[in-house]
């Protein structure tokens, strides 16, 4: 695929390289490596063990908790702009805080306690000290 | 003398309140989070980028520099303390270093550390001012060619020094190159392979992409293993070497500078191999090889003293040459470019203040250190005690803030996420990022140079051939490919990185 994009956007020629010229190389190599490996595998007797290296590495992923921070680091940057940085951080690291909590303990108020004073440490520091320009969102005036 | 008077002025630069301030933050954030587990050097390098913007260049540089060679230093603490080593140059502190905590020695397992790394360290620097320059002399010299071909050198000793298989190394190179083509051209200013996307018009950034692999992956790598830690005691008191540590660890010391001063220099060198290797000859030198393990002092004076020296000769190829060894002076070679300042040859001439007042800043940062690391060993020991819950949500928040305080555009947190996720996938079958962040990194300097090298040439590939030191380089990177297909070679490569 990276090779069709750089021949699509023009390889040049050896005295006149174009824009898709590297990245036509660096897409013929991969495609290569990858044929190797495939190759290799076929015909390596390790074939089965590395198959259930694969198998075994993803069985431990816990899933539900794997989405969740996705979904919530996903969600910071699509209401970051309109709610701006105070309301968005407070609601986010609530969250975190509540699924990094020790295991079958309910800590959602403890959880919320951190999150305020973690948002109000980190607006003191990036916006007030550092002047960083975070959005304001729906509260104009923080 | 010339020497000395370079570094006067270096002193001079370093010594300004400002730069003193931004020496200070780097070795603290760098012990920081040599302490913590979780976020390594380059995520925490990652974070303070968007800082350095509005900062000087040699601040920018003293500061990030301060993070790497701080991080050298904290690493050990956990390593002894905790059996956890706080970033990947410390695992080899934590077999002896550990050791001796366990027998009540944990005070003289820190003190050893922090000495050898400083004595280290110092001596490092000496050596980075007695070769970068004469280095610089003769890389003025070389074209396009020889940078290209250098380059391929640097990625390949990288992907061949880097844990698992080489194609899976080659094909991450691959990959972060093609990453690194994402934008505008160099040459027409044309905007390429953006796929509609407004944010990849100016390419994809280095911050998010770094944070992702580096900070989000780890914590999602961690998610199924949220394990708290057990601090050894320490006597804050007890923290000098008796006489007869000292006298074990004399040896040890100047080995253990020598090889990783000369390993850092190495392109895919760094710190990590030089623990290992000086850990490996210690043993073999030792009248007793039987103590390491127990708890033998040598096996935390050398690998300590290697990690320092090599992250200073890390810097030679960064200065003399422009091309980064390992993935931490990549991101220092990325943080200059964003400066506007091209690392190499001519650095020493058209900016002298970056290059000395990096190496003064450097010996204040390692007097810095000893005191962090000794006097206040008591306040690393209270932090190391933070528990992982509260710690990971904070540096994932770390992370998102810095993503977009870089840009100020939250199109940067999605690309973060993505290559978390990826990291994270990565991480999981066994890929290194290293190779592809190093590729990104150097995927323009590299598209610039091969260009420019076959329109001198006028489109002939024989030009790579026909300069010595780009035959020499190319040579030796085809070698090092192609011995990894060798069975019997194969065979070695895998017994170096598994004692890795």
């Amino acid at each position: 695929m990276i090779s069709v994009l750089g021949w699509r956007i023009g390889l040049g020629s050896f005295q006149e390289p174009g824009s898709g010229f590297v990245a036509f190389i660096s897409g013929l190599s991969v495609s290569v490596l990858a044929l190797i490996m495939i190759f290799s595998r076929i015909y390596s007797r390790v074939t089965q063990t590395t198959a259930a290296f694969s198998v075994r590495a993803f069985r431990r992923v816990p899933v539900a908790p794997l989405i969740i921070t996705i979904g919530v680091l996903v969600g910071y940057g699509l209401f970051l702009d309109t709610l701006g940085y105070s309301v968005t951080t407070l609601f986010v690291m609530w969250a975190l805080f509540y699924l990094f909590r020790e295991k079958g303990k309910n800590r959602l108020f403890l959880s919320f306690l951190a999150s305020l004073l973690a948002t109000g440490i980190t607006y003191m520091v990036f916006e007030v000290w550092l002047r960083s320009q975070l959005p304001r969102g729906i509260f104009p005036w923080w | 003398m010339e020497i000395l008077h370079h570094l006067s002025y270096g002193f001079s630069v370093a010594l300004q309140p400002m730069n003193l301030f931004f020496c200070f933050i780097g070795v603290f954030v760098g012990t920081l989070i040599g302490v913590l587990p979780g976020i390594g050097p380059p995520g925490a390098m990652a974070l303070l980028l968007p800082v350095t913007y509005g900062i000087s260049p040699v601040g920018a540089i003293i500061m990030l520099a301060g993070i790497y060679y701080g991080a050298m230093y904290g690493g050990s603490t956990t390593s002894i303390l905790v059996n956890i080593p706080g970033e990947p140059a410390s695992v080899v502190t934590c077999i002896d270093g550990h050791q001796m905590a366990l027998q009540g020695r944990a005070g003289p397992a820190l003190g050893i550390s922090a000495f050898s790394s400083f004595i280290a360290g110092t001596l490092g620097l000496v050596g980075l001012m007695l070769i970068s320059n004469p280095l610089a002399e003769i890389a003025v010299k070389f074209g396009p060619t020889e940078y290209f071909s250098l380059m391929c050198l640097g990625m390949t000793i990288l992907v061949y020094l880097t844990q698992g298989s080489i194609l899976r190394g080659l094909m991450m190179a691959g990959i972060g190159l093609f990453l690194s083509l994402i934008g505008q051209d160099i040459v027409t200013g044309k905007p390429r392979f953006h796929f509609g996307l407004i944010g990849l018009v100016d390419g994809v950034g280095l911050i998010p992409l770094v944070m992702g692999l580096y900070g989000v992956s780890d914590i999602l790598l961690n998610l199924e293993k949220v394990a708290e830690r057990t601090v050894a005691k320490v006597r804050t008191q007890g923290l000098l070497p008796t006489k007869e540590d000292w006298r074990k660890s004399a040896w040890p010391i100047s080995r253990g500078t020598l090889l990783g001063f000369f390993l850092g220099i190495l392109p895919g060198g760094g710190t990590i191999l030089a623990t290992f290797l000086s850990y490996g000859l210690e043993k073999k030198l030792s009248k007793h090889p039987e103590q390491f393990g127990k708890g033998a002092i040598e096996g935390v004076a050398g690998p300590e003293a290697a990690n320092n020296a090599a992250s200073s000769g890390a810097f030679i190829p960064l200065f003399s040459l422009g091309i980064p060894p390992n993935v931490i002076i990549a991101l220092l070679l990325g943080a200059l470019m964003i400066h506007g300042i091209q690392p190499g040859p001519l650095i020493f001439t058209d900016h002298p203040e970056i290059f000395w007042g990096t190496v003064a800043s450097m010996y204040i940062g390692n007097v810095m250190l000893l005191v962090l690391n000794l006097p206040l060993i008591g306040m690393w020991v209270k932090i190391l005690k933070i528990p992982y819950k509260t710690l990971f949500p904070l540096v994932l928040l770390f992370c998102l803030i810095g993503v977009y305080c870089a840009s100020a555009n939250v199109f940067d947190i999605y690309i973060m996420v993505i290559f978390g996720f990826l990291g994270y996938g990565l991480q999981k079958l066994s890929y290194e990022p290293a190779p592809l962040v190093m590729a990104f990194v150097l995927g323009p300097l590299l598209e610039k140079n091969l260009r420019q090298a076959l329109i001198m040439s006028g489109g002939s590939m024989k030009v790579f051939a026909s300069r010595p030191i780009s035959a020499a380089a190319l040579l030796v990177a085809l070698f090092m490919v192609v011995s990894a297909a060798i069975p019997a070679l194969q065979k070695r490569r895998k017994k170096v990185i598994t004692e890795e």
